[in-house]
């Protein structure tokens, strides 16, 4: 019950917000502008790829593309969307009341995710809607849009899980944005040294973030794949959390 | 839970209760309690561990050492008693600026577990209680610091606590709106609902409290019914615990 009354609380103050909306707007517009600008390409091509035996169809070249520029959008907006979340709250001198109204500090921290993780969502499904609206026109491979809606998925929560997780440990909003994004940035690129001296395999490819999205984007699912964002959601959310506790306990 | 719980128990008792905060004993070694009805008048200069006391009795901070029970019920043990049993105002009332008035009445008693008929007959009589019905739409960051206070007010008692913890409440107040406070302060006395009320006015203590304990530098050093309006006897007992340390040249309060 608690945790459906933070999200519901922190759902109430993300979309009574500027922010989320101007973010909303911004990147919304700058998604569709390229889901234009893919159609076109895709459009141009067609006469070529007719001639190509398995050329890459409506899926690999304008709906996948697109949801990878949602990831890179997501690497700005995520930190910036969770940033005041737990910081804020802290500034604002009302995360004390949370904590008066008998919420542990798990329930807080699973509700603003829940509500973050809604948020991200429906900005998801607004991105999608885009493809999707032209699917009785062109031939979708369902199974690969499938996959890289569950990469999508497993990306953004893992990505709010660390902005929250941020938001917890900064005194201030700016500082758990920018730390959110310097750890996403690092976990997307921890591989890239490894790949330019033609190292691919190894624990440092398992680590990038890069290497696991990469393939659900490509239609692949592995559970190695989704343990691994899992693990990220889950130690980021405990860490978030027993660093709540800690300042309850510190005062 | 419940099977611990004693009818006859006090609503609140500290015993033992210690803090540290900041590398000193912000409260050490406390030991108070409070009965249903009773107004329990929190007095000492700043820094004397009244806040910290309040916060550790409202469930945001947790003692070093030391037991909270609230009505027979061990506290540290079950923090979710809070959400029933407390209702508190921090002081300088913390809102969520972006939140409207009957928005943060509806969080409240969401956290507190209401279902939705209770909760908007709950909003709906604490709102008329405290007439806040030309503010319910307005939003918190535009409230004035009176304003803001009622609304801290309204939410600490949305639920109905059994205990209500006050933290210097009549701070930028008006004489008006004191009195308001006061009056509100007595008719919850009278259900049945315990009050701590921290503040620097002795004069609120005189008028509203049954009970004064002062704490100094963090240790309980009175702790006395408060006889009518000997407004006097009160200050000399204060005065001489702030500048000695302890009450020994003065009259009971």
């Amino acid at each position: 019950m608690n945790t459906s009354a933070v999200a519901r609380l922190e759902w109430r103050r993300l979309i009574v917000r500027p922010l989320a909306w101007v973010l909303a707007a911004i990147t919304l517009a700058w998604l569709a502008w390229n889901f234009t600008l893919l159609m076109g390409t895709f459009l141009a091509s067609q006469m070529q790829r007719a001639a190509l035996p398995d050329s890459p169809g409506f899926t690999d070249l304008v709906a996948v593309p697109l949801l990878a520029q949602l990831v890179q959008l997501g690497f700005m907006v995520v930190p910036l969307l969770t940033m005041s979340v737990i910081a804020g709250e802290r500034r604002s001198g009302t995360l004390p009341l949370l904590f008066a109204a008998g919420v542990t500090a798990s329930r807080i921290v699973l509700g603003k995710y829940l509500a973050v993780l809604g948020w991200l969502l429906l900005w998801l499904l607004l991105t999608l809607a885009m493809p999707l609206a032209l699917a009785h026109l062109v031939n979708l491979d369902w199974g690969k849009l499938a996959a890289a809606t569950l990469g999508l998925i497993l990306t953004l929560a893992a990505l709010a899980a660390l902005g929250i997780a941020c938001s917890t440990f900064a005194s201030h909003p700016a500082i758990a944005a920018a730390a959110a994004l310097v750890i996403t940035l690092a976990l997307w690129y921890v591989n890239l040294g490894a790949q330019m001296a033609g190292i691919n395999g190894g624990a440092i490819n398992w680590l990038a973030m890069s290497s696991h999205l990469q393939p659900m984007l490509r239609g692949l699912v592995s559970t190695t794949d989704i343990v691994w964002f899992v693990l990220l959601i889950a130690v980021s959310l405990t860490l978030a959390t027993q660093r709540l506790s800690a300042e309850r306990e510190r005062g | 839970m419940t099977a611990n719980t004693r009818s006859s128990a006090p609503v609140l008792q500290l015993d033992h209760l210690t803090r540290r905060r900041a590398g000193r004993r912000a409260v050490e070694d406390v030991n108070l309690q409070l009965q249903r009805g009773q107004v329990l008048g929190l007095l000492g200069v700043n820094g004397a561990g009244k806040s910290t006391t309040l916060s550790m009795v409202a469930g945001a901070l947790r003692p070093d050492s030391g037991t909270i029970q609230l009505n027979g019920e061990d506290f540290l043990e079950y923090p979710e008693l809070a959400s029933r049993l407390i209702g508190w105002l921090p002081e300088r009332a913390p809102l969520w600026p972006e939140l409207t008035v009957c928005e943060h009445l509806d969080a409240h008693g969401r956290l507190r577990g209401f279902k939705a008929k209770a909760l908007r007959d709950a909003r709906t009589a604490i709102i008329e209680r405290l007439e806040l019905q030309p503010l319910a739409h307005r939003l918190a960051g535009v409230l004035s610091q009176g304003q803001r206070q009622r609304l801290g007010l309204a939410c600490a008692l949305l639920h109905r606590p059994a205990l209500l913890v006050l933290d210097e409440p009549a701070n930028a107040l008006d004489p008006v709106q004191v009195a308001a406070l006061r009056s509100v302060i007595r008719e919850q006395a009278a259900s049945g609902t315990a009050v701590i009320l921290s503040t620097h006015l002795l004069t609120e203590v005189t008028a509203v409290c049954d009970r004064v304990a002062i704490l100094h530098e963090g240790t309980l050093r009175h702790d006395g019914l408060v006889h009518g309006n000997d407004h006097a006897a009160l200050e000399r007992t204060f005065f001489d615990i702030a500048m000695h340390g302890n009450a020994s040249t003065a009259r009971a309060a």
